[in-house]
């Protein structure tokens, strides 16, 4: 055995080596280390490991309601965005998937894409121009003496959605696309040419078949949703407080690195158990195909 | 066991009138009328972008035409949505529905048709005996062979008793023993339910083996519509003779009329053909089939007698094919090969000729 040897019949390995360290060292030791801090003795502003175990962080989690209805509405409010992003991002992606010309498809491609292009504050920003209360839309309604005083339209939870729904929306269209694209223009004139109206045929064929889109799309996008800080902080005002504004309150206001680990490790845990329950669900619904 | 199919149920005859399609610039099909019979095997016939494949997507409903007409019986179906015309169509990717097993591909027509459960069940059962398929019904497309796809495709659309079956290019995707073995038991199953049948291909084997009547098509017009006998032994034209089978198209000079003959010269060789019927005014040469060239030939009158040298001998088992160059000119000649048949070499110089009857003007 020399080292070429070794070298040829463990090259795969030798490939992903570099991702694997990177990941390694800046994404699993990071979050193990906060894991590991959740069940240590929380004491406010030391971070440093004291290894006396404890589960008095999940414990003051359990007995505050505070907390558990974070839980619940971060839940609520992620499972809420992933379904109307796929209701606007459906026919979307759809039109898209069908647009053979070349030139228009790309220009399709790119107005999805280039709302990918801007910075999430300055899109946030921009939305606040449009939705706060002397902001585009309720200027004109009032102007026009629609309303007398301005609607909420930010700085509640519709905001959140309306903010998540615009940061999440292209991840949707792109999960789509390609599965949307992947349907055999056969199998759709095969389901007409047995009888089928086109109603009955997207409902019988063409859903059914772009299940595996659907389940990754709004995956990701309930995992985009249910993590996000920027988007409750900014678009919630500090008044929607989903769990991950918890966790930068406690650590970064209050120094209590412990319990927003906590705080944490029951987000992750919450939203891989839903996302878990969600995926075997949808897969026994699709006949195992997905 | 009998097949619960009512013959009356196929009894539909197909018309083509003057059916044209026009994509942006380009006349895909271009004034294409025919009439098929009812119960016919009518098979369309061309090489690829032909406009074969358009025609028939037009008759599915898939592709609505520029202009003409698409009737079946008396009914003007051409610009009906494809879900109301009642055609069986089978793709040349077989289009199973990956998502639902083999029964539910089957039911889906029966479904759609609002038929009630228990005769459902039956139905897709007895379309499962039909195609030698009982006990696949859980099946899903990933657990079935081309040959079983295309049977299950074949099933889904005879189940809904279709007035036309249409058949795009179904045996390409197959191979080669495969495809003959289908060939023979697609044409016995059609000649069984009596059902009236429209097939494309691009295969002129498969066309002349299973079809009664063929249409080749040429740049989106139809060259000619025959038999497959005359279709092969009287081609329309030069394209028809040089598309079925292999040709040898003798250059011929033109020299005169006399009475009902016509007197050519081919090689310094002059000959007097009789002139049927359906001759085409504007011939330039004659066809000669390669089964049709004799060698040590005997002198009649009508004998066209030549003489070269053997220039590449290539060995098919059934037959050995001869390139005989003649003065420059290639014949292309088959034998069968024989036991007794003596088997010639390489640049050996033969004595060979053709009865000038067999040669078509084109």
């Amino acid at each position: 055995m020399n080292f070429k040897k070794i070298y040829i019949s463990y090259r795969p390995i030798f490939l992903v080596l570099p991702t694997f360290i990177f990941f390694l060292v800046f994404f699993i030791i990071p979050v193990a280390s906060l894991f590991i801090i959740a069940f240590d003795k929380p004491v406010t502003g030391v971070l440093a490991l004291q290894g006396e175990w404890t589960l008095k962080s999940f414990l003051r989690i359990w007995n505050r309601s505070l907390y558990f209805d974070a839980a619940v509405m971060s839940l609520t409010l992620a499972a809420l965005v992933s379904i109307i992003t796929l209701i606007i991002g459906y026919p979307l992606a759809y039109l898209i998937a069908k647009t053979e010309n070349v030139a228009r498809n790309t220009f399709l491609m790119i107005l999805v894409l280039c709302a990918m292009q801007l910075d999430m504050v300055i899109r946030l920003f921009g939305l606040m121009v449009l939705l706060g209360d002397n902001g585009v839309i309720n200027g004109a309604l009032m102007y026009f003496d629609i309303i007398e005083k301005p609607i909420g339209l930010m700085y509640n939870k519709l905001g959140v959605v309306i903010g998540l729904v615009q940061f999440s929306l292209p991840f949707m269209i792109l999960s789509l696309i390609g599965i949307i694209r992947g349907i055999s223009p056969s199998v759709v004139e095969a389901s007409r040419s047995l009888g089928a109206s086109p109603n009955k045929t997207f409902w019988n064929i063409i859903l059914p078949l772009s299940m595996p889109g659907i389940l990754a799309g709004t995956l990701l996008v309930f995992a985009i949703s249910i993590s996000s800080y920027l988007v409750p902080a900014l678009m919630g005002g500090w008044k929607v407080m989903m769990m991950p504004l918890h966790v930068y309150q406690q650590v970064a206001e209050m120094g209590k690195w412990q319990f927003g680990s906590a705080i944490a490790v029951v987000l992750f845990l919450t939203s891989l158990l839903s996302v878990l329950i969600y995926q075997k669900t949808a897969i026994r619904i699709a006949g195992g195909r997905a | 066991m009998a097949i619960q199919y009512g013959h009356n149920v196929f009894m539909f005859d197909l018309k083509l009138n003057n059916l044209s399609k026009k994509f942006d610039e380009l006349l895909a099909v271009n004034d294409v009328s025919f009439n098929i019979n009812s119960g016919e095997f009518f098979s369309v016939l061309g090489p690829s972008g032909c406009g074969k494949s358009t025609t028939l997507r037009m008759i599915a409903g898939f592709v609505m035409p520029s202009g003409g007409k698409i009737l079946i019986g008396d009914n003007d179906i051409t610009y009906q949505a494809p879900e109301t015309r009642n055609i069986g169509f089978v793709f040349q990717n077989y289009a199973i529905f990956p998502h639902m097993n083999v029964f539910d591909n089957i039911a889906f027509g029966l479904k759609m048709r609002n038929i009630n459960k228990n005769e459902i069940i039956d139905k897709v059962k007895k379309s499962l005996e039909q195609v030698n398929l009982l006990g696949f019904e859980n099946r899903y497309q990933r657990e079935l062979s081309g040959g079983e796809q295309q049977r299950v495709a074949l099933a889904r659309v005879l189940v809904t008793e279709p007035q036309i079956l249409l058949l795009d290019e179904p045996l390409s995707a197959l191979d080669k023993k495969l495809r003959e073995e289908m060939k023979i038991w697609i044409k016995e199953l059609q000649r069984k339910l009596k059902i009236t049948t429209v097939y494309v291909t691009h295969d002129q084997s498969e066309a002349l083996t299973m079809s009664d009547r063929i249409a080749i098509m040429d740049k989106g017009k139809i060259s000619q519509i025959g038999t497959p006998t005359e279709i092969y032994e009287k081609p329309a034209n030069k394209f028809v003779a040089d598309f079925i089978g292999i040709s040898n198209f003798l250059p011929l000079e033109k020299k005169s009329y006399s009475g009902d003959y016509i007197n050519v010269s081919f090689l310094n060789q002059n000959f007097q053909l009789k002139i049927n019927e359906k001759i085409n005014q504007e011939f330039s040469s004659a066809v000669l089939r390669p089964e049709h060239i004799i060698f040590n030939p005997n002198t009649d009158k009508d004998i066209c007698i030549l003489e070269g040298t053997i220039d590449i001998i290539s060995y098919q088992g059934a037959i050995i094919r001869y390139i005989i160059n003649s003065n420059e000119f290639k014949f292309i000649s088959e034998f069968s090969n024989l036991p007794e048949s003596k088997i010639f070499k390489e640049g050996e110089t033969v004595k060979f000729g053709f009865d000038i009857n067999n040669l078509v003007l084109v």
